[in-house]
This record gives structure tokens, C-alpha cells and sequence, in this order.
């Protein structure tokens, strides 16, 4: 009973005529609201797979950091090579639980040599970076870790919930976004696909 | 009884018991009235208390769960943990969906069974007699939901200790809040349903007239003023418990609550009207009507998953249950009202806008808004989704735009309201009564502009502040000075208590939203810093361990007295990490120390963030006010107005306090 | 007395709109100063929803995305090349509408702003005719009936209380 269109009725003298008026458009009103709640989705609404993003078919967002070892990095001199970024958080469980996938997919890669893709990990934000550390050794995992200190990258990529991985083109263009867990073979995949729409046009 | 332990069993036993009992105590008071025979209204009485003891029993067996850690129960494995302390393992029964039911379901029986006490001996009236059936039969609604959607007492199988049994969230874990503000707050939102119940009778039995009213009037004051206060204590805990220094974020859970209470206020200030003048008798129906349905309605979009909320601890099935019964309550509620239209129609006419009467309506229109604008905002991205599928929010800007205006409005009317006479005011007597108060309104804007504050709409949130005080004081004086201490009882002066307690709580939240100022600093041990005059040294950054959780806290000496230590705790279980604020508490402003991530005992380095928040305490103590108010409003003054004066007889110019 | 009286009618409430409009000028005008970098941060992280807890600001929110944000939120402004609607403008353009906290005055979104506004117009203009109205049958006037049928109804109102 929400609609303030109420208070009109009671006070009306000749709600003989205005009446019918009101009480159809309260339930009217009522009646729809009704349907948008009965027909409204309910529970999580975090996807895992291809997503969309504004960022798809452009250039990437300029990222210029340092790796975890002290290394200059700069996304837009990875041009030439397919580049797979993957944002991650040592806290998070689903990240931790993809990493042997992502460590096979890095030999996959480095047995096809100069062509293969080139696997960058990107911390989130105030990640603690020992943890991060004993997280490699542990688990292995010989790519590039990139710090985001910052939060520019996390941000100009849009990834809120890690872990997210996006495909970057050799001209420097992100051509996929993948939210949530992704397995080796999946990754492989993908890589080849957007190489072989590449190579078409 | 192999499937379920003894728990389970007793649970589910007396939740069937109690689902019995208020079936057929429905069933039998219904066919009794109907049949009119007297023998069968009696023997209701016992049904109510069956199904009162069949929810005490299934709380106290879900608590006997709890306490024992039996695992066999599937709630106890979602909510319990091994080492959850006594008190928030007590309170674990509410820290869920399943529990918080039957938390209600308690409740809702409490009500019922007070009602079927209260009116024993008129049980044999079919308004009483329609109102009971109405309050059984939504027993019986919660007694199924306790055992169908939200079942409890479910079996749990082994519990596999490496995932289950990890205690409650832990926001629900840090705070003796946590013990009061649930409980509260469902007295007043289960409240409402006994004054839904007899305007449900009114309109069966077709007596609308002004006899129900004064059944559910102290009714409806009492669950009012357990939101009231449940709701407060509520901002105090997301105060102390969220660590970013906020009391009220609009969140849905936040206004499924306050949207009960709008048109609850309404009520209970256009059901005077009725009972003066006897008019707005539809609107008044309505209110109620649609006060009940809010709880529901506000307890389906918060359980149900369809907006999503900080608060919302769990999501379940129940969503399309509890839509259903919205649309039933709805429904049947109209489709009354307009059966009984013709009976509806209310003889009197009001004279004046300037009068008590006009402000009650002018009071009406603009709650009624408010209801409208918070449910509006609260499900209009629902609306979005299911017309273009897309996905947007509507958060606080929205929400402190709308309200801003409204509150200020309805400060002014606060202000002006408690000095009109019935019938029509005269200019002349506007000037006098008003004079004083509005000086008060004045005094406090010149107060405020002295110390500093600055902005248009808090500046006019202050005067008419200043304002609806001097005239709810006015009020008080001269009702004191005539009759002492009594000259506080009563409606109309324990309202203008409430008013006062109203008054504070929005002064205190106009100063904390506008003139918060925050600082982030990062410190080693030793460092002192300066922020709004005040020194804070970092005395030391320590790891600390509980049984359930563990953390780190700094110690920073403010004005190197005493020191605060704001904490991050990590509950092993949940694996989530927790902030907790430490705040030193004033009468003109709070110092709310919050210790932000990337602090490190190792190194001795803190990241503290400090909050300088004003005028917070009033809050509480305004929150407090309205529950001291509403005790006071409930006992009867001592001249009642005798009901046989004539209430159309002219107003004499000198004061009319009682009114 | 008399005095007091006098008091009350035009020069004192002349004297105290006066003071009122003296302080509402002066305290309005000195809160145009421009907000600080610390402000501006504030003010617009509060406009942004976390893009993944539950009815958090971005303001409020310890997620690592919405640290991410406030950081990036505190460079833009410290860079000082957008205005506060276009920074917010840019992080919900990387993390969709869901973000924004605001909703938009523009489309089918601007309903949210125009029915509470149409609902008021509404309410008003009901109360005006039915002030009208009430005004026109204002001209009845009790007679003896309706105070006898008045005394019987509040008698019976008052046992029902049973007090």
C-alpha cells in the first residue's frame, strides 16, 4: 500500500465517483509490482566463464609496474606475443585452486617456444607480497608476477572478484575475458581460437 | 528414531504440535463465532496456549541443540562451532534464516497468547474473536514455515568438521548488540500484527467504527516502539561492529525496517484523527494493512536473495512462501475494505489546514511519500531487471537525497503541529504559541553557526530542530507545571518525549553525515600524529589469538591517555577477516579509531584510519528517549479528556494542553 | 503582561526572521570554499557501489576491489584532470551500471526521481479538493441528534475499553 494515491480515497466526499477509480489503480499498481517481485531471479549472480567488457576489440589499458623480482613491465611492449594476464590474490581460495592448471598451461606454452603465449600473474591490491612469494614456491610457477600497488590495473581491467583472466592479441588488443576458474585445457583452447580468428583476418 | 537424535525429534514434534493447535484454534474460534456458540470459544483458550507452549518448546530444544553442540541437526552444523563463546552460541539460534523464524514464531505465540489472555472474557464480541482467528491463522503460517522451508530441526548427517560447523558470521559474533537488537526489533515488527489483526476483525465484523481503535492503539505504540528502538540499536551495532564509522546505509535489510516504521508512525498519528473526528477511517485501515505487509514483504526481499544485502546472513527457499503471503494479506485486506466500503464512509469534515487534524494529514502525506520513495528505491532495480534486464543499484545518494527534504518537512511540522488546536488555529494564537519555540529554532541555528556548521540543509535541519524542541518542551513545561510529575504521562506528553528522542537522533544524524572528517595515517611504533586536535601515538601493534579467531590490534594513546585499540581479527573458521572499531565515545563527538589492512606487527607499522564523528551519542540517547517516551504515552494521563465533552464546541484561545 | 504580549506579535517575530535569514546567509555562503582532495575522495567513493559485496560503498567496503578503487579514485583526483561525475563516471564504465550508486535522471531510470515527485503532486492536489470540498459541507451543523448519537457511541467506546 505504498501508492500515495491512497490518501486521496478516505478523504473524498463523493467516492462514489472517484472511488472505483483509485482502488483500480492501487491494485493495478499492486498487481504489477507483484509480478516484478514473483518474476525477479534470486541467488548468486557472480558468472563463471566468457564475460563481457568494454574493453574487448581496444587496445589495452596501459599497465606499467614491476614484477615481484624487481623488473621493470610495461603491457605495450608485449606486443608481437600473445599475452594471457591473470589476476589473482594469494587469499583466494578459487585462485589458489586454479594455479596447477595455470602451471600447466605456462609449459604447455613454453614447449611451442617464441610463439607461445606469454602468462603474466596481476596481484589485486594490498596482496601481501611474502605470501604471494611463498605461494609460488610452494605451489611452483615460474612466469612474471606483476604488483598493482596502485590498484590502476584491477581497475582499468574492471576485475572486482579474482580470480579473472584476459586475452591480450600480439597488437596489443584484449580479445577475451574469463571470470572466475579456468582449467589448462580450456585456456589452450581459447588461446587458440582467438589465434586462428587472428591469423584469418 | 534412528533418523533424527532426540533434538530433532522434540523440534519437530512441537513445532507440529503448535501448527495443530493454531489450525484448529482457528478453525474453532472461526466456526464458533460463526455458529455463535459459546461452549467452542472457550475451549480456544487452550489451543492458544498449546500452540504457545509448542514455539517455547521449539526454541528452547533449538537452544538445548546449540548449547550441546549437536551436531546431528543440520542448523547447529550451520550456525554452531565448537568454540563459539556461550553468548554468541546462544545467539546463534537468530544468526540464520531457520532460527530467526523461530525466533518470530516465539514471538508471534507471546502476542497471541497475551491477546487471548488480555480478552478472555470478551471473547465472545466477533471483533475480538475475528482478530484472534487473524493471529492464529498467521501463527499457523509461521509454524508451517518453521516446519516446511525453513526447517530447523533438518536432520545434518556426519558433520565433516573440515567444512561445517564454523559458528555464525562472524559480524554476528563481536557484539553484545548481537543479544538485543534482533529480539527487539522482531517484538516490534510481529507487534504490528496484533493491531493488523483487530482492524481485520473491524472489517469482518464490519464495526469500523471507532471501537477497534482503542484496542489496537496501545498495541500498535508498544511494537512502535520496539522498532524504535530495536532499529537504533541496529545502527548502533553496524556503528560498532562495520568499521566505517556509518549508523544507517540504506541498505534493503535497513529499510525493510524502516518502511514498517514510516507507516507505522503515520498510524499512530492519523489514528488520532479518527478517534477525535472519525474520519480517515479507510486510510487508517490501510496503514495498518500495509504495516503488516511490509514486515512480509520486507522479510521476502531480504531472505529471499532478491537484493542483495550486507545484512542478509543467509538465503534460502522461502522467497515465493512469504511473497505468497504478501499477496494473500494484500488481497483479502482490499478485497475487505472494499466489502465494507459502504460502511466506511466517515461523516465528519476537517475545517482547516491549520489545524491538529490538517497537520496529522500534512504528517500522513509526507511519511506515506517516504514509505513510497524507500520501497520505490529499495526495489526499483528489480523493476529495471525484469523490464530491459539490466543491472543497476540505487544506493544511499539516492536515498539522502529524498530524505533530506522530507525530514526537514516533517521537522518543520513537528515544530508547528503539537501547538494547533483542533478544528482551525487563528493567526493570533499561532503567533503566541509558536513564539518561544520558534526563538528555540533560532537560538539553535545561531548555536550552530557559532560552532562552525556550515550548509544549507543542515542548517535548516538544526533550526527546525531547535524548533519542533522548543514546542515538544513547551509542551512538557506547561503540562509539568500543572499537574508535576503525571503532566509527563500520557499520549500526548509521552509523544512529545518521543518527539524530543526523535529531535535528538536527527540532529545527531544531520551533524555526523555532514561533518565527519576522516584522516588515513600510517605509523611506526612510537609515531604520534596530529588530527583535529587531537594527538594519537602508536604505543604499539601486537598479534593477539582467540579460541576462534586471531588478529592484530594496535594501541594508540589519544591526548596520551588511555589507549584504543582498533583491531583486524581473522575467524579461523569462516577464513573472513573482521575490522573492529574502537571509539571513544563524547558528548560532541565520537573518535572512531578503525585499523586498516597492510598493518604489520612485524615491522611495527600501523595503517590507522581515525573518523571525528559529531554529535553520535545523541543518537543513542534519542533512541532511548523514544522507548522512555513510549512507556509514558502508554500510561494514561490524568485528565482524560471525559469522551462525552464535545469535541466541536470552539476552541478557547487560552492553552488546551491536554489534548 | 502586556508587554510580553506586544513582544509576541510583529517585532518579535520580525527580529527573529531576521536573525534566522542573517544566519542562514552567513553560514551558507562560508560552505562554498572548495572540498579538499580528502573530500572530493569521499564524496565520490560513496557514490560507487563495491562491485562485489553486498550493499557496500566503496567508501565502506575492505574488499580488495574496492581498495583498488579508492586508490585509483584518490590518483584521478590528485591528477586533477576529471571532474568528480566523470571519475565516477569512468569506474562504473569498467565495472558496469551495478556500480553506481546513483541512479540516472535519464531513460526509464528517471522514474525513480519522477514518481516520488508525481506521487507528491498527487497528494497535494487530493488535499486540495478535498479541502474544497470539506469547506462546502463544512456548513453542517450538529443538532441535538447528532449530539445524542455522539454521547451513546463514546459511552459505548468507553465500556468497551473496559476501564
Amino acid at each position: 500500500m505504498s501508492d500515495t494515491e491512497v490518501p486521496v480515497a478516505p478523504v473524498e466526499p463523493a467516492r462514489r465517483r472517484v472511488a472505483p477509480f483509485v482502488v483500480l489503480a492501487v491494485v493495478v499498481v499492486l498487481a504489477a509490482f507483484f509480478v516484478v517481485l514473483a518474476t525477479s531471479s534470486s541467488g548468486p549472480k557472480d558468472k563463471v566463464g566468457i564475460v563481457d567488457s568494454p574493453l574487448l576489440g581496444r587496445v589495452a589499458p596501459t599497465v606499467r609496474s614491476t614484477t615481484l623480482d624487481g623488473v621493470p613491465f610495461d603491457l605495450a611492449r608485449r606486443k608481437g606475443s600473445w599475452v594471457v594476464i591473470n589476476f589473482f590474490n594469494s587469499t583466494c581460495g578459487p585462485c589458489r585452486a586454479e594455479h596447477p592448471e595455470l602451471v600447466k598451461f605456462s609449459e604447455q606454452q613454453q614447449g611451442f617456444g617464441d610463439s607461445g603465449a606469454e602468462l603474466y600473474t596481476m596481484l589485486q591490491i594490498n596482496n601481501d607480497i611474502d605470501a604471494v612469494n611463498k605461494f609460488f614456491s610452494d605451489n611452483g610457477g615460474d612466469w612474471p608476477i606483476v604488483r598493482d600497488d596502485d590498484g590502476t590495473t584491477n581497475v582499468a581491467f574492471g576485475v572486482a572478484l579474482v580470480p579473472e583472466t584476459f586475452i591480450v592479441n600480439p597488437d596489443g588488443v584484449v580479445v577475451l575475458r574469463w571470470a572466475g576458474e579456468i582449467d589448462s585445457d580450456m585456456l589452450s583452447r581459447l588461446v587458440q581460437q582467438q589465434r586462428d580468428i587472428y591469423e584469418a583476418t | 528414531m534412528l533418523a533424527e537424535g532426540v533434538n530433532g525429534l522434540f523440534g519437530h514434534s512441537a513445532l507440529i504440535i503448535g501448527l495443530a493447535a493454531s489450525v484448529f484454534g482457528a478453525g474453532a474460534l472461526a466456526t464458533a463465532t460463526l455458529l455463535k456458540d459459546q461452549r467452542l470459544v472457550r475451549a480456544v483458550q487452550g489451543y492458544v496456549w498449546v500452540a504457545l507452549i509448542g514455539a517455547v518448546l521449539a526454541v528452547v530444544v533449538m537452544e538445548r541443540a546449540l548449547i550441546t553442540r549437536d551436531w546431528s541437526i543440520a542448523y547447529v552444523q550451520k550456525v554452531g562451532s565448537p568454540d563459539t563463546p556461550p553468548l554468541f552460541n546462544f545467539t546463534a539460534l537468530w544468526s540464520a534464516l531457520e532460527g530467526s523464524i523461530l525466533l518470530w514464531l516465539l514471538l508471534l505465540a507471546m502476542y497471541t497468547s497475551i491477546v487471548a489472555r488480555r480478552y478472555k472474557a470478551r471473547m465472545a464480541d466477533p471483533l475480538v474473536a475475528w482478530a484472534l482467528v487473524t493471529m492464529l491463522v498467521v501463527t499457523a503460517f509461521f509454524f508451517f514455515l518453521a516446519l516446511g522451508p525453513t526447517d530447523a530441526f533438518q536432520a545434518g548427517g556426519v558433520p565433516d568438521f573440515a567444512k561445517c560447523c564454523k559458528g555464525p558470521n562472524p559480524l554476528l559474533q563481536n557484539h553484545i548488540l548481537v543479544l538485543f537488537h534482533p529480539p527487539i526489533l522482531y517484538l516490534g515488527y510481529v507487534g504490528f500484527t496484533v493491531p493488523f489483526a483487530f482492524a481485520i476483525g473491524a472489517l469482518v465484523t464490519g464495526r469500523v467504527g471507532e471501537g477497534w481503535l482503542v484496542e489496537t492503539r496501545r498495541w500498535a505504540l508498544f511494537a512502535w516502539g520496539f522498532l524504535t528502538v530495536g532499529i537504533v540499536l541496529g545502527s548502533w551495532w553496524s556503528y560498532e561492529v562495520l568499521g566505517w564509522g556509518g549508523v544507517w546505509a540504506w541498505d534493503p535489510v535497513e529499510n525493510a525496517s524502516f518502511l514498517p516504521w514510516l507507516t507505522g508512525t503515520a498510524y499512530i498519528h492519523s489514528v488520532m484523527v479518527q478517534e477525535r473526528r472519525g474520519m480517515l477511517r479507510v486510510w487508517n485501515l490501510s496503514l495498518l494493512v500495509a504495516t503488516f505487509s511490509l514486515t512480509i514483504l520486507g522479510t521476502f526481499l531480504t531472505r529471499s536473495g532478491v537484493v542483495n544485502s550486507v545484512h542478509a546472513f543467509s538465503d534460502s527457499t522461502i522467497g515465493p512462501y512469504l511473497l505468497g503471503a504478501f499477496g494473500v494479506i494484500v488481497a483479502v485486506s482490499l478485497g475487505l475494505i472494499a466489502w465494507r466500503g459502504d460502511r466506511l464512509r466517515s461523516p465528519g469534515a476537517i475545517d482547516s489546514p491549520i489545524s491538529r487534524e490538517g497537520a496529522f494529514l500534512a504528517n500522513n502525506v509526507l511519511f506515506t511519500l517516504f514509505a513510497f520513495v524507500v520501497l520505490l528505491g529499495t526495489v526499483f532495480p528489480l523493476i529495471v531487471e525484469a523490464k530491459d534486464n539490466r543491472q543497476i543499484a540505487v544506493g544511499s545518494p539516492f536515498f539522502d537525497t529524498m530524505a533530506a527534504p522530507i525530514g526537514i518537512v516533517l521537522l518543520f511540522l513537528m515544530a508547528v503541529a503539537p501547538v494547533l488546536p483542533w478544528r482551525k488555529a487563528s493567526t493570533e494564537l499561532l503567533r503566541t504559541r509558536l513564539f518561544w519555540p520558534a526563538w528555540c529554532g533560532a537560538g539553535a541555528l545561531v548555536l550552530a553557526v557559532l560552532l562552525g556548521a556550515t550548509g544549507l540543509q543542515p542548517l535548516l535541519a538544526f533550526t527546525f530542530a531547535g524548533f519542533a524542541g522548543g514546542s515538544a518542551m513547551r509542551q512538557l513545561v506547561l503540562a509539568t507545571r500543572r499537574q508535576g510529575y503525571r503532566g509527563l504521562l500520557g499520549r500526548t506528553n509521552g509523544g512529545m518525549v518521543v518527539h524530543l528522542g526523535v529531535i535528538l537522533i536527527a540532529v545527531g544524524l544531520t551533524a555526523s553525515n555532514s561533518y565527519t572528517r576522516a584522516g588515513e595515517f600510517t605509523m611506526n611504533k612510537g609515531d604520534t600524529v596530529q588530527f583535529a586536535g587531537h594527538s594519537f601515538q602508536l604505543n604499539d601493534v601486537v598479534d593477539f589469538t582467540a579460541p576462534n579467531r586471531v588478529g592484530i590490534k594496535a594501541l594508540v594513546a589519544i591526548d596520551g591517555g588511555q589507549a584504543y585499540a582498533p583491531a583486524i581479527s581473522k575467524y579461523t573458521a569462516q577464513g573472513m577477516d573482521v575490522g573492529t572499531p574502537s571509539v571513544k565515545t563524547g558528548l560532541r563527538y565520537d573518535i572512531y579509531l578503525t585499523l586498516e589492512n597492510g598493518s604489520k606487527p612485524s615491522t611495527g607499522l600501523a595503517k590507522v584510519k581515525i573518523f571525528i564523528k559529531p554529535l553520535i551519542v545523541w543518537i543513542w540517547v534519542g533512541g532511548l528517549l523514544c522507548g522512555f517516551g513510549t512507556l509514558l504515552a502508554a500510561f494514561p494521563g490524568k485528565h482524560r479528556r471525559r469522551p462525552t465533552d464535545p469535541v466541536s464546541a470552539p476552541v478557547p484561545l487560552e492553552e488546551t494542553v491536554d489534548v | 503582561m502586556s508587554s510580553a504580549a506586544n513582544l509576541k506579535r510583529w517585532p518579535g517575530w520580525v527580529l527573529l526572521f531576521l536573525v534566522v535569514a542573517c544566519f542562514l546567509a552567513y553560514g551558507t555562503a562560508k560552505d562554498a570554499g572548495p572540498l579538499t582532495p580528502e573530500q572530493r575522495v569521499e564524496e565520490i567513493t560513496k557514490h560507487i557501489a563495491c562491485p562485489v559485496c553486498d550493499g557496500e560503498t566503496v567508501y565502506e567496503s575492505a574488499n580488495p576491489a574496492s581498495a583498488a578503487i579508492r586508490a585509483e579514485v584518490k590518483a584521478q583526483v590528485a591528477a586533477g584532470l576529471r571532474s568528480d561525475d566523470e571519475i565516477v563516471a569512468y569506474v562504473v564504465q569498467q565495472f558496469g551500471e551495478q556500480t553506481q550508486l546513483l541512479p540516472k535522471a535519464s531513460g526509464f531510470d528517471a522514474l525513480v526521481w519522477m514518481l516520488p515527485a508525481a506521487a507528491l503532486v498527487c497528494a497535494g492536489v487530493g488535499l486540495f479538493f478535498a479541502f474544497r470540498r470539506w469547506k462546502r459541507n463544512a456548513d453542517a451543523i450538529p443538532d441535538d441528534d447528532d449530539r445524542a448519537m455522539v454521547e451513546k457511541a463514546l459511552a459505548a467506546e468507553v465500556n468497551l475499553d473496559g476501564s
